[in-house]
């Protein structure tokens, strides 16, 4: 099934539960750099926008409390990854995870199979064509807040294969990246470096994800798509 | 407001998804979707059938459902290791009666790439098809241009060659255990293969400066000799290497559970094999004695001595055992060449851009997963006018299919590791 | 071994060797009595088969299948390549003789468009289902293929404009490059296949 919402998006009609969303305090206002409603047409495709109050600028411009800093604290330290290997990176993601590069260290032990219970999808691999349906259907349905590592040139940029006709030349054409970890492969101490510095950004709340409203699939279905 | 306004006022997003899925479909010309009207399906939507119309009789065996036969979509990520490979199973129950295997979601066009890049450069490229045994993709199109060139590599390279083959066999094969196990729930194995691939691939690093698309085969030879590290490292290596194998296979071999399932399942007669086109260890676990390395003798691999190993049931478990055997004796082969290896130059005289005479060429190798061959054609400039690649991962799918029904879900995961497919391989 | 040659007068010609590889040609319609005679004949006895590949020899150029057979009495490969016109890609299929014959020749399809009759699954294997172009042949122009979908353009080398290198260094370097509005309609579904109103649901009669 093409289902791909986040059920707790709400539907796109004016009247909103608002006592949901906090309001900014009036106090520290920390300037919201991050685009707008409407400004990111790459979502467009797949009928998401920024939600106007969601995010973390939007919904939480407040001084961090000591709270606040104990969930970032467990959000970094238990990032559980997508098992999302696609090719050879993939090998050096899991033999990052395993016991001479142990990745376990740092909480991301459980490479969850399911997307529903990810935290981070790390794009370890070529992204095609044809898989790039299936990939972004995977982002959406992971639940926020949730942050993707692109792992290897590949996924950053095209790699080796800058002039295929069936390579996405770079996640980022599809999915919002938070790090970059470049290689081909790279070692897993660079991946261990890369999600090191994706605890960092989880700390300071410096992630690319954002509260989406959904307004439904825009198109019907992706070439090759999974059904 | 009170409880009813806000139902009537927050529509469930499945609705929303399905009016909105309905109008696409509608706007895009496309038929409603099939809604089955069996007896145990009646008013569901039958899934798993795609959207387009069935091209080829295949096509309408597989999806056309008999009554009590479902559609299940392993798709292409999934915690199975191989890679992107989506298999749709039909079952009756929990027994699969239909299977195809849909890939090409790694498709890269590497062998489009290759025609405009130089030779060397081709090299280079067919590193991540096979990534696990990244040696044997590099060594069968070297093989294929240097015939293309006329040129025979030294006789050290061609022992470092084999050296450095032989070792990308080992961690191959070993991974092939620990995915093997994987796949059928034992996660300790894996990690055990991956501590023994670490210590491989840190060998490999030393002497050719990365982990894994080692960028290492040249036309006329290999880029770099040997250095003391990886000397070092392989003798610190090899003392152990043996005792830590036999550690490591002892866990599964004689395990209670994995003989039962891996006994009897998935079993490939000869006949089919050959049909099939199944070459390597799953060929020599049905029983055909077929080593590339013995039947076309390419690098030193006449001057060495070994035996082509078969096992006589072709099931998962006999797979499992031919491809245990083959590493114990990978691990002698290296014990050989280590002993012989002469000294030399370790690459021939060639200029950087090579441009061979117009030929075609046939170069074959034996790759942990079967018979691995590149065919070339120049046409006399600078880049290879046809750069094709054989990948035995490809045709071993082929006999998938043919295995699986009859036996349960979850034995296709069993049946599926013990092939070894890479995706990389089989979608180039 | 040249001994092949005088059972095949009239279909093999051009024969070719090399260091450890014998070549034939044969004609197109005859080459499924060929290899089931190189199969099954106890002195040729090539029972397995290697490598069947396509090559496109140019644009306005015939096509070849190559076959690469493997023997255990002979010492060398056996190729045999079959010259296929562009005009009509067509040529017959060896799945009756080497099942495992299947997704070589899909692969063959799905990248050169060569069309083996008596193929049971000529479907394409790499690309999508409703992909339009054949990638691997030389008159492959990237913009063409892409114009098709309605992901046209997303990649810069699919848009002829961008090929100006003073404005192309701006897509280059910038992860916020303008993207061309992505316009649904072209993504037309394929036309109908004979059977498209069959039902695939069999548990009641249609």
């Amino acid at each position: 099934m093409a289902l791909t919402t986040d059920p707790r998006a709400p539907a796109p009609t004016d009247e909103r539960d608002s006592s949901l969303v906090v309001p900014p305090s009036p106090g520290i206002v920390i300037p919201d750099s991050s685009p707008g409603p409407g400004d990111d047409e790459l979502l467009q495709p797949f009928g998401l926008e920024e939600h106007p109050q969601g995010g973390f600028h939007g919904l939480l411009e407040v001084i961090p409390t000591r709270a606040d800093l104990v969930i970032d604290l467990i959000r970094a330290n238990s990032l559980w990854p997508l098992l999302s290997g696609l090719s050879c990176c993939a090998i050096e993601m899991m033999s990052t995870a395993t016991s001479k590069n142990d990745i376990d260290r740092f909480g991301m032990f459980p490479f969850r199979a399911s997307p529903r219970q990810a935290d981070v999808l790390i794009v370890a691999g070529t992204l095609t064509t044809k898989m790039a349906g299936p990939l972004v259907r995977l982002w959406e349905q992971m639940p926020e807040p949730k942050w993707c590592v692109a792992m290897g040139t590949c996924t950053t940029s095209g790699g080796r294969f800058k002039r295929s006709y069936s390579v996405v030349q770079g996640v980022d054409r599809v999915m919002p990246v938070d790090v970059y970890v470049p290689g081909c492969p790279p070692r897993p101490e660079g991946l261990i470096y890369g999600m090191l510095k994706l605890r960092e950004l989880v700390m300071a709340r410096r992630g690319e994800w954002r509260t989406y409203v959904d307004r439904g699939p825009q198109r019907l279905a992706w070439e090759g798509d999974v059904r | 407001m009170t409880a009813t306004d806000r139902e009537t006022r927050i529509p469930d997003p499945i609705d929303l998804d399905r009016a909105e899925e309905a109008r696409l479909r509608t706007a895009a010309g496309l038929a409603a979707p099939i809604i089955a009207e069996g007896s145990e399906y009646a008013g569901f939507e039958l899934v798993g059938v795609p959207d387009r119309p069935l091209q080829t009789e295949r096509e309408r065996e597989m999806y056309t459902l008999e009554e009590g036969e479902m559609l299940v979509n392993m798709g292409p990520q999934h915690p199975s290791t191989h890679g992107v490979l989506r298999l749709v199973i039909k079952i009756r129950g929990e027994v699969v009666t239909d299977l195809d295997p849909i890939f090409g979601y790694l498709h890269r066009g590497i062998e489009k790439l290759c025609e405009n890049a130089t030779y060397t450069t081709a090299l280079t490229y067919v590193d991540p098809m096979d990534y696990l045994s990244s040696m044997h993709n590099e060594h069968a199109p070297a093989i294929a241009f240097e015939k293309l060139y006329g040129i025979r590599a030294p006789r050290r390279a061609e022992y470092i060659r084999a050296l450095v083959v032989e070792l990308n066999r080992v961690f191959s094969h070993g991974l092939m255990i620990g995915f093997l196990a994987l796949d059928m729930g034992g996660i300790t194995p894996i990690l055990y293969a991956f501590i023994n691939r670490d210590d491989v691939v840190e060998l490999l690093a030393s002497i050719s400066g990365q982990r894994m698309l080692f960028n290492f085969f040249r036309v006329g030879g290999v880029n770099w000799d040997t250095n003391d590290e990886f000397l070092s490292r392989l003798g610190k290596w090899h003392t152990t290497v043996l005792k830590t194998v036999t550690d490591n296979e002892r866990l599964i071999t004689e395990n209670e559970i994995f003989k039962g399932r891996t006994k009897g399942m998935g079993r490939l007669t000869a006949d089919q094999a050959i049909a099939y086109g199944v070459t390597g260890p799953n060929l020599r676990a049905s029983g055909v004695p077929f080593d590339v390395r013995k039947a076309h003798p390419y690098s030193i691999y006449n001057e060495l001595e070994f035996d082509v190993i078969t096992q006589s049931s072709g099931d998962v478990y006999a797979r499992y055992l031919q491809r245990i055997a083959e590493l114990k004796q990978s691990l002698h082969l290296i014990d050989q060449i280590m002993d012989k290896m002469p000294h030399g130059p370790v690459q021939a005289q060639v200029p950087g851009i090579i441009r061979p005479r117009p030929g075609r060429a046939y170069g074959a190798v034996e790759s942990p997963r079967g018979l691995y061959s590149v065919y070339a054609i120049s046409d006399g400039g600078p880049t290879p006018f046809r750069f094709r690649m054989r990948d035995p991962s490809f045709i071993s799918l082929q006999v998938v299919p043919v295995l699986m029904p009859g036996h349960l879900i979850a034995d296709t995961m069993a049946v599926m590791a013990s092939f070894d497919p890479v995706m990389g391989g089989v979608d180039k | 071994m040249r001994l092949l040659t005088e059972r095949f007068p009239d279909v093999a010609h051009d024969l070719w060797t090399d260091e450890d590889t014998v070549e034939i040609q044969v004609a197109r319609d005859r080459i499924v009595e060929a290899l089931r005679t190189l199969r099954d004949d106890p002195e040729f006895a090539f029972w397995m088969l290697a490598d069947a590949a396509a090559v496109d020899y140019g644009i306005g150029e015939h096509f070849e299948v190559v076959y690469h057979l493997y023997s255990d009495r002979h010492p060398a490969w056996l190729r045999i390549r079959v010259r296929v016109e562009r005009a009509d890609p067509r040529t017959p299929s060896i799945t009756g003789l080497w099942t495992g014959a299947m997704f070589h020749e899909r692969e063959m399809y799905d990248m050169m468009g060569i069309v083996f009759e008596g193929n049971r699954d000529l479907r394409r294997i790499y690309m999508s289902p409703d992909y339009r172009s054949f990638p691997q042949r030389k008159d492959f122009l990237l913009p063409d293929d892409a114009a098709d979908s309605s992901a046209a353009g997303v990649n810069p080398l699919e848009r002829p404009e961008t090929w100006d290198l003073t404005t192309f260094s701006r897509e280059l370097t910038s992860s916020a490059a303008t993207y061309p509005p992505l316009d649904t309609t072209r993504d037309a579904p394929p036309a109908a296949y004979p059977g498209a109103g069959e039902s695939a649901d069999k548990s009641r009669p249609a």
